[in-house]
């Protein structure tokens, strides 16, 4: 009997478990996702490029169990509060509080049974999908990448099972020390109230420190190693967790004492119903920053690999075409090229040497490249080039040779195609030079304003070179390219997994925060109502709320993007520079996330301000 | 010389769409009220008497008449201007008291202030002027969940009279209240009419509330039934009006 009363409870709200299923499904989903990757060892181990990067996905997973045990608790007390209202009727109309109890576990089971098989089946087909957009776009072919993983399934169902089982416990629990009066009148106190002047400071000190513990973990993680990899996870997101829930109650207060702010229009109610829901809100918005490091994180490293391989490539090569010959062909590709340094010199070649003709040389001095190990820097060559009259036979000789400069020498070693015909090269006076049997022909060097923009014409052009020559393979080449293109499918493996996981992460600190807003919402409907009678304007009402969600969503933006600036330094030993255009992602992610912001206060509008 | 602050006139209220379910709520209502009266409003359950209270505190709209407070027509207003309109000239006491549980008592009576963009400086005397004159300065850095049900009421009061408006509207303000405290609310309420000359219109199903009341506006199915002035003490309007509901109890039967 009280089985089908409950049942019919759960019907009328409809909607609120809808919201509730699909932040679960959310949740199970991304974390299938993440474990696709991280259960298919041969796959990462193959595609990365970090030696450690097992346990990057260990430590990786222990900290997006604790951010889903943290969604899945408030999940949690969501569920119980849709239900304790009338759960509370019948116990005063007399069912015992067994029964209750035993209707609740048996809910809690069961949505999390139905979550569980959906949320799979959508984490198999967004593995899918992701997977598949992302190959395609980033032209990489994925071997052994599986959207459809048995072991990932079954760590997610063991992992979820435990969780509900979790869950249903601490139900269980509450429902044993609740009072039937707590119950009926529960939505007349929704939020807990806000504290008046509890001293919070130690908690704040802790959460400092931790957190300074896990940034100098994330900057020295070089040197710490293997300790860094796990002091530098645990203690940032403890640090986060302490700070959000230490400091951001007090952070708001501040700004509601301010009177001169606070006190215009409904900026008094903006500011009161912030302070008075934040209190509620700091653990998850504590873990929404965790999420949005981890998910811009991901992202802005995969991107940094990525960015990675031109950087290699500018570090190995200054120009980006060298072409021995060019014929009408290459001539045509040139052309469509802006360069901003172009130089042809003259040579001739035998079986072992190759002489240069010294005047083009002279007049056309090359640039070499000077490394520092984190920059590309140019030098033009300045040193003396052999003077005079040049004897064939000296140069020849095996014991004399030609003396060249350090500098010349790599400028010419640079003029090499390949790796195949490396010849001794020798620079000659015009008048010697013009001695030498043999055909003339001319090396072709060029420096393009931008590597990455005409990638696709220095493809052409490699092509072209093994057609030209055909005993050569694409391995043999040196240009510039082909170094990039080399380098680049090394790091795609790791771009890739910087990326799912980054849409991973965020989709999960979406679905979190619109979980966290829209699942309040209908509790601050009479608020908005009252407010609309004793005559507030629609649109002071909206801007109300734009107001309000803007702090909601600025303070986890501010700290998770702060702990992506620091922990990109944890790539410092791997990738040249990790902050190389970092604004890229972080572009990216603001773009998004502000998107994502006016549609969760559309929806929030939706729900507390319904059309008149 | 006293001149109307609400004027209706020839009002209809129907419900639900045309070719619909429709019902007639208020069917060709007219009445007026002068500044500085205590008008109640009486009716059977069901009776159109929050439907008339709604059209004319410009929380819903009239099908047709017309509605004029303080000689401006509400009925053709745009929603903003009905917005400022309710911010400035009206005053809400609900039955639920509908404080803002998120906001302190002072906060919730300062908000209609803040509203109109009241300089912060002058606020605080006003909301401590009009909580002194309830009674419940003791309570202003409370939270509604810390206090009784007559204090809130009286806090809502208090908000209702914060902005000196034209009218104060309530809709069975006492009827959450026990008998002291609605005493209580009902001695304020008069006190305010008495002495400060605020205009009130308060629906209520209860005798004694509209006791306190100079005058009495019957309604039954959606229309007026009748109206009765007080002329002499509080005892025999009360008795008075105890008639007229027997009367319409024993019509309904
Ligand atoms: N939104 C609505 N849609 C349709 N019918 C409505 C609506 N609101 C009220 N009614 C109907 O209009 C009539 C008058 O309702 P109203 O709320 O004004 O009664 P009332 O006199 O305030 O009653 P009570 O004393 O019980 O509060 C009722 O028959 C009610 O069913
Ligand atoms: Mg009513």
């Amino acid at each position: 009997m009280l089985l089908k009363l409950s049942l019919a409870g759960m019907k009328g709200k409809l909607k609120d478990y809808f919201v509730l299923l699909s932040g679960l499904v959310m949740t199970i989903s991304v974390f299938y996702m993440f474990q696709t990757l991280s259960w298919n060892t041969e796959f990462i181990k193959s595609n990365a490029m970090i030696r450690n990067i097992q346990l990057v996905f260990i430590v990786g997973s222990v900290l997006l169990s604790v951010v889903t045990i943290m969604y899945m608790l408030y999940t949690n007390t969501f569920l119980l509060s849709l239900r304790q209202k009338e759960f509370g009727m019948y116990m005063m109309l007399g069912a015992k509080k067994k029964s209750i109890k035993k209707i609740m576990f048996v809910e809690t089971m069961v949505i999390g049974a139905a979550s569980l098989v959906i949320g799979i089946t959508v984490g198999i087909g967004l593995a899918f999908i992701v997977g598949y957009l992302l190959a395609g776009q980033l032209n990489i072919t994925l071997e052994g990448y599986q959207s459809f993983y048995l072991p990932a399934v079954l760590a997610t169902f063991v992992f979820f099972i435990v969780v509900f089982l979790f869950t249903a416990l601490i139900n269980h629990i509450k429902l044993s020390r609740v009072q039937v009066l707590q119950l009926i009148y529960s939505d007349v106190h929704p939020d807990e109230m806000p504290i008046q002047k509890k001293k919070n400071s130690w908690l704040i000190l802790l959460g400092l420190i931790t957190l300074c513990l896990g940034y100098v973990s994330l900057i020295f993680m070089e040197q710490l190693r293997e300790i860094g990899l796990f002091a530098a996870p645990t203690f940032t997101t403890l640090g986060t967790y302490l700070l959000f829930i230490g400091y951001l109650p007090v952070i708001v207060r501040r700004i509601q004492a301010n009177k001169r702010w606070t006190t215009k229009g409904v900026t008094s109610f903006t500011f009161a119903q912030l302070n008075f829901r934040i209190q509620g809100l700091t653990k998850i918005l504590a873990t929404v920053a965790m999420l949005i490091a981890l998910g811009a994180g991901a992202i802005s490293a995969g991107l940094a690999f990525k960015n990675s391989a031109s950087q290699m490539a500018e570090m190995m090569n200054v120009y980006d075409v060298v072409i021995k010959n060019p014929n009408a062909e290459e001539k045509a590709i040139l052309k469509s090229v802006h360069f901003t340094e172009e130089n042809q010199y003259r040579f001739k070649e035998d079986a072992d040497y190759t002489y240069y003709l010294r005047d083009d040389l002279d007049n056309q001095r090359p640039l070499l490249l000077l490394s520092d190990g984190k920059k590309p820097k140019f030098k033009r060559v300045t040193e003396a080039l052999p003077k005079g009259k040049i004897s064939l036979r000296e140069v020849k000789n095996p014991e004399v040779g030609q003396q060249l400069s350090d500098e010349w020498a790599r400028a010419l070693w640079n003029l090499q195609t390949n790796y195949r015909e490396i010849k001794q090269t020798i620079v000659l006076d015009a008048e010697t030079y013009h001695k030498i049997q043999g055909q003339e022909m001319l090396m072709y060097i060029g420096k393009s304003d931008k590597f990455m923009d005409y990638l696709h014409e220095w493809q052409e052009i490699d092509m072209l070179v093994l057609e030209k020559e055909p005993n050569l393979t694409a391995d043999d080449l040196t240009s510039k390219y082909s170094f990039y293109n080399m380098y680049s499918s090394f790091t795609s493996g790791t771009m890739f997994m910087g990326l799912f996981l980054g849409i991973a992460f965020l989709a999960m600190m979406a679905s979190c925060l619109m979980f966290k807003i829209v699942s309040g919402a209908s509790k601050d409907t009479s608020r908005y109502q009252m407010l609309r009678k004793i005559g507030v304007r629609r649109s002071q009402l909206s801007t109300s709320v734009y107001k309000e969600l803007f702090i909601i969503f600025l303070f986890p933006a501010i700290i998770g993007l702060t702990h992506v600036l620091i922990g990109m330094n944890m790539f410092s030993f791997i990738i040249l520079n990790p902050y190389y255009r970092i604004w890229v992602p972080i572009i990216i992610f603001l773009i998004i996330y502000s998107l994502y912001y006016v549609i969760t206060v559309k929806l929030y509008k939706q729900i507390v301000l319904p059309k008149e | 010389m006293k001149s109307p602050v609400v004027e209706v006139c020839n009002v209809q209220k129907v419900y639900g769409k045309k070719g619909g379910n429709q019902f007639k709520a208020l069917n060709d209502v007219s009445f007026s009220m002068q500044e500085g009266e205590f008008v109640g409003i009486m009716g059977p359950s069901g009776s159109g008497k929050t439907t008339l209270l709604n059209v004319i505190s410009t929380l819903d709209q009239v099908t047709s008449g017309e509605i004029k407070i303080d000689n401006v027509d509400i009925t053709d207003m745009g929603q903003d201007e009905l917005s400022d309109f309710r911010s400035q000239k009206l005053g809400f006491i609900f039955q639920d008291f509908n404080l803002l549980e998120n906001m302190t008592i002072a906060e919730n009576i300062a908000l209609p202030l803040y509203l109109q963009g009241t300089p912060a400086k002058n606020v605080d005397a006003k909301v401590m002027t009009v909580a002194k004159r309830l009674g419940i300065e003791e309570l202003l850095q409370k939270y509604p969940a810390e206090i009784s049900g007559g204090q809130k009421q009286r806090s809502a009061a208090a908000r209702a009279l914060v902005h000196e408006p034209t009218v104060i509207l309530g809709d069975e303000p006492t009827g959450a209240l026990d008998s002291k405290n609605a005493t209580s609310l009902l001695e304020t309420m008069k006190d305010l009419n008495d002495r400060q000359n605020v205009s009130i219109m308060m629906v209520t199903h209860d005798a004694y509330s509209a006791s306190y009341c100079q005058r009495i506006i019957f309604i039954q199915d959606g229309k007026l039934h009748k109206e009765i002035h007080r002329s002499s003490t509080r005892e025999l309007f009360y008795k008075e009006i105890l008639d007229v509901l027997a009367q319409l109890g024993t019509k309904n039967a």
